[in-house]
């Protein structure tokens, strides 16, 4: 793997930008958690869960953006770990996964215990309807302070999903091996490049980080470029392994290390001008039916044992921002690379109908 | 619209307009209103939120207005592109469709039975497969083809399927299979001796064909037309495996992306579908308009024997023909997915290292697959056997009885055809989630979703074979004196078998291979296997897609084995 990022920066000066805007005071949310929780560690895991109560309510329901290998392996090893406690799951893609979630509560029906976003602005404007119960996990502190969400408690960034750029080896001659994001504006790109549909918060992710750095005219450049866009992420990666296109702007890293995996010519490259990223956003579902498992079960994600699942399962692949996190597969570590993580994220939310509307222009929707 | 109260034949002069009988009121009223409550309820909320401005997020909506309406013309070219592909699609699957019904049911090609049973395969076959075995096989760069033509010294890709044409041909492999079995529905149900008086004075194979086989089989053809034609309208996954690399889009993938984004803009897409009505609603008022015409009554009382044509040496040829579809919609894109599924990335000639089960162990270990497998089959089981039912009855109202409103249920039991399914999902949430029995989250829920999709699927293929029998023949039971039921039972059942069970088998497997209100309204304890299987095309890779896609074929595939073994007895012993 090709490194060209930056070194020693540290988790906090990264994820300073990831700071939702915040609007409630600090204190606030120690309103919310008037008495202190009993802190326990069960199976390892340092939990503040009722674990009698957490036992008895026998059961919890995760419905998650990812995919179903992901989804059915998190709640097998929650479930391993807590044999007491049936965990299920349900996944659609975030947008679907949101508007049933609305719809299901509008309806007066509760039955989700915990939630799992893959874009900071969906929690954000759950959060705006109440939609999360708060919780001051014990294992809090073992995160940096901008990883619990702002005001903290509703929901922790999960993992991080984070992008490069890939090329497949074999079609791409190392004269013209691309280093830095502008590099992907030659010529030489046209009809050969892939990007993500609108759909992809990482893509908007990437589209908002890069015109900050390069202005207005990178996206204009890169769309003369005729880009194929996929909604499918194995399809991309999958495309690029077999030559179909020969590099792609949203090399994503999950992505990347799972079509490596499986023997694909292709090569992340981290431009040292940095690798847009968005984490993902989970938390306690207000009006849960099952509270204390609940809790449970984001204790047991926030944990060591939670976050290596995350970071070291196919289906997933997902660094972790715990400050002990060990290094991901392929040996680096998150600190390696230069994030780019949206500043203010009412101006990045604010951007993403232009954002909808210059995409599906560029890519021919 | 104008009412056809006309019956479609003379009615015989014994049979006088009686007091209907109070059982034939009482069913027909049922599930008149059976059949609108399922359309009709969530069809008004999708207008509800087609007409929604506000906040998309809060329901009920804030606000209404057109302005969802006004952003339609922006996507003109996309409607142009879904138009254009369906319609090469439908013309496509339709000379699939009629060209092997018409050998399989008239000639005496070699093999007939078993050619007629994989004639079903395509079908299940899931859209989502089929594209993905063609973008394997005719993709420019790695298609399996193109790979090979270049090894043997061509320069450049032999075929590219990620074109309009290319879309066209996938749709049409595999629902040429649907316009197959709606039409060679009708043609067994026909009587042959119309064939034979016209080869007894002079006419070729092919002119009676033309001149006699095809306007008979009109009302089943037409009826499967708008069926197919409904069907490319709304078809996805070719479109969006194929196009959406290539810069091709049609309202479905447009739809699709309105739908997934954050924040979903559901009213715009909800608005789009509900603009579909228009174009499905002229079809269904055209078909009327021809069939309503004319009579198209073949089964009377008049015993007749199918017969085949003897085309001698010809039928090798047909033979080929048959045996050429089946290879594009079977044969070749199972044996490349099965090629593909054991390869760790798949390339036409992998090294021996790169093979390995790995995929299937995966597919294996998901309790999505096991779990989800028992639910689909239970779902697939269900809904057909209520589904004909329902259908059947529904078809019978409207094509036999002479009970109020029977015309504007045949509208009614469209719309769910005329909506690309995503859009139609929502409505069934939105719908079924305040009622207040407590279906939402179980299997019951996705009972009633298929139901209601799988209406259309149903009356077109029963009615379709309901219009040729000639209604003298329930009269001569009613003059007997027997009940609507009985008559229903002895007489028109046993007239219909052939539909009925066309009919079953298709919403059988239609329901196993649902996608689009399956992803939303499935719960954490009642998934099914298809969502799972397009999701790990989605996330995971196209070979995890093609075990799990073929692990589904099989498993259907022996379900269905064992439904025609009970089928063909039952015919025995009721024979």
């Amino acid at each position: 793997m090709a490194k060209h990022g930056r070194r020693g920066l540290s988790r906090r000066s990264l994820l300073k930008g990831a700071i939702a805007a915040a609007t409630v005071p600090a204190t606030a949310r120690f309103a919310a958690a008037a008495e202190p929780r009993k802190i326990t560690t069960v199976n390892g895991v340092e939990t503040a869960a009722d674990m009698a109560k957490a036992e008895a309510e026998g059961a919890m329901l995760f419905y998650t953006h990812d995919s179903d290998p992901a989804g059915a392996a998190i709640v097998e090893a929650f479930s391993k770990d807590f044999p007491k406690i049936k965990a299920s799951y349900l996944r659609a893609q975030n947008g679907a996964l949101y508007a049933k979630l609305l719809a299901e509560r509008s309806a007066g029906r509760f039955a989700v215990d915990v939630v799992q976003f893959s874009e900071v602005s969906t929690a954000i404007d759950f959060r705006k309807k109440d939609g999360y119960e708060h919780y001051d996990s014990p294992q809090a502190k073992a995160y940096p302070a901008e990883a619990l969400g702002s005001p903290s408690g509703y929901f922790f960034y999960s993992g991080i999903d984070f992008v490069g750029i890939v090329y497949n080896s074999e079609k791409v001659p190392a004269a013209d091996v691309p280093k830095n994001w502008k590099d992907l504006l030659k010529p030489r790109w046209r009809n050969v490049i892939s990007c993500k549909q609108s759909t992809s918060g990482m893509q908007f992710v990437q589209w908002y980080e890069l015109k900050k750095i390069y202005g207005d005219d990178y996206w204009k450049e890169f769309g003369k470029l005729r880009p194929h866009a996929f909604d499918s992420r194995a399809q991309l990666f999958e495309r690029l392994a077999k030559g179909e296109e020969q590099a792609t702007i949203l090399g994503e890293w999950a992505g990347y290390q799972l079509v490596k995996d499986r023997g694909a010519p292709v090569v992340f490259v981290a431009p040292p001008d940095g690798l847009p990223a968005t984490p993902l956003a989970t938390g306690v579902v207000s009006k849960a039916p099952h509270p204390e498992s609940a809790r449970l079960f984001i204790d047991w994600l926030m944990s060591p044992k939670g976050q290596t699942l995350y970071q070291t399962n196919k289906f997933l692949y997902y660094p972790s921002l715990r400050k002990d996190a060990s290094p991901m597969p392929g040996g680096m570590k998150l600190t390696d690379y230069k994030l780019l993580f949206p500043k203010d994220l009412s101006e990045y939310e604010k951007a993403h109908p232009t954002y909808v509307k210059e995409w599906n222009g560029m890519i021919g929707l | 619209m104008e009412r056809d109260d006309r019956p479609l034949v003379p009615a015989p002069a014994t049979t006088v307009e009686r007091p209907r009988a109070p059982t034939q009121t009482l069913v027909g009223a049922a599930v008149a209103v059976i059949a609108a409550v399922l359309v009709l309820y969530p069809v008004v909320y999708l207008f509800q939120a087609a007409f929604d401005v506000g906040d998309p997020n809060v329901r009920p909506p804030e606000a209404y207005g057109l302005d969802n309406f006004a952003l339609l013309p922006n996507y003109a070219e996309i409607m142009l592109n879904t138009l254009g592909v369906a319609f090469a699609a439908t013309v496509m699957a339709l000379v699939f469709g009629f060209v092997i019904a018409w050998i399989l049911t008239r000639t005496n090609v070699p093999m007939r039975a078993a050619l007629e049973q994989l004639m079903a395969v395509p079908y299940y076959v899931t859209p989502l497969l089929g594209a993905l075995a063609w973008a394997l096989l005719a993709s420019p760069e790695s298609g399996f083809i193109n790979q090979i033509a270049r090894a043997l010294g061509a320069k450049e890709a032999l075929f590219d399927v990620t074109g309009p044409l290319g879309i066209a041909w996938v749709m049409a492999l595999f629902e040429g299979s649907v316009a197959f079995v709606m039409i060679s529905a009708v043609m067994k149900s026909m009587d042959p001796s119309l064939e034979e008086a016209s080869q007894v004075i002079g006419a070729g194979r092919l002119r009676t064909m033309l001149r006699v086989t095809l306007p008979l089989v009109a009302p089943g053809v037409l009826g499967a037309t708008i069926y197919v034609f409904a069907e490319m309208l709304g078809s996805f996954s070719a479109a969006l495996v194929l196009g959406s690399p290539n810069r091709f889009y049609v309202i479905t993938t447009a739809i699709y992306q309105l739908v997934s984004q954050y924040p979903p803009r559901l009213p715009l897409a909800a608005a789009m579908g509900v603009s579909l009505f228009v174009v499905m609603f002229a079809m269904i008022f055209l078909y009327r308009r021809i069939t309503r015409s004319r009579s198209y009554v073949t089964v009377s009382g008049k015993a007749f024997r199918p017969r085949v044509m003897d085309v001698g040496r010809l039928r090798w040829a047909l033979f080929a023909v048959c045996v050429l579809y089946l290879t594009m919609s079977v044969f070749l894109p199972m044996a490349t997915l099965a090629f593909a599924s054991l390869q760790r990335l798949a390339t036409a000639f992998p090294k021996p290292g790169d093979f390995t089960l790995e995929h299937y162990r995966t597919a294996f270990s998901l309790n999505a697959v096991r779990s989800a497998m028992g639910n689909s089959l239970l779902l697939g089981f269900l809904t057909a056997t209520i589904g004909i039912v329902l259908t059947g009855l529904i078809a019978w109202m409207i094509q036999r009885s002479r009970l109020p409103g029977r015309n504007m249920l045949e509208y009614i039991v469209m719309f769910p055809q005329a909506v690309p399914r995503l859009v139609f999902a929502f409505g069934m949430m939105w719908a079924w989630l305040v009622f207040p029995l407590p279906v939402y989250g179980t299997l019951w829920i996705l009972l009633i979703a298929y139901l209601t999709v799988f209406l259309p699927l149903g009356v077109r293929t029963i009615s379709g074979v309901l219009v040729q029998l000639d209604r003298s023949l329930e009269e001569c039971g009613e003059v007997c004196g027997a009940s609507w039921g009985y008559r229903l039972r002895t007489i028109t059942m046993p007239l219909l078998r052939p539909g009925l069970i066309a009919a079953w088998l298709l919403i059988f497997v239609a329901s196993v291979r649902e996608l689009g209100a399956s992803i939303l309204l499935m719960g954490p304890n009642s998934k099914v296997l298809t969502p799972a299987i397009v999701e790990a095309f989605f996330s995971s890779s196209s070979e995890l897609t093609a075990a799990m896609a073929l692990i589904q074929t099989v498993v259907v595939g022996a379900v269905m084995l064992v439904f025609f073994a009970i089928t063909r007895r039952a015919a025995r012993h009721g024979a």
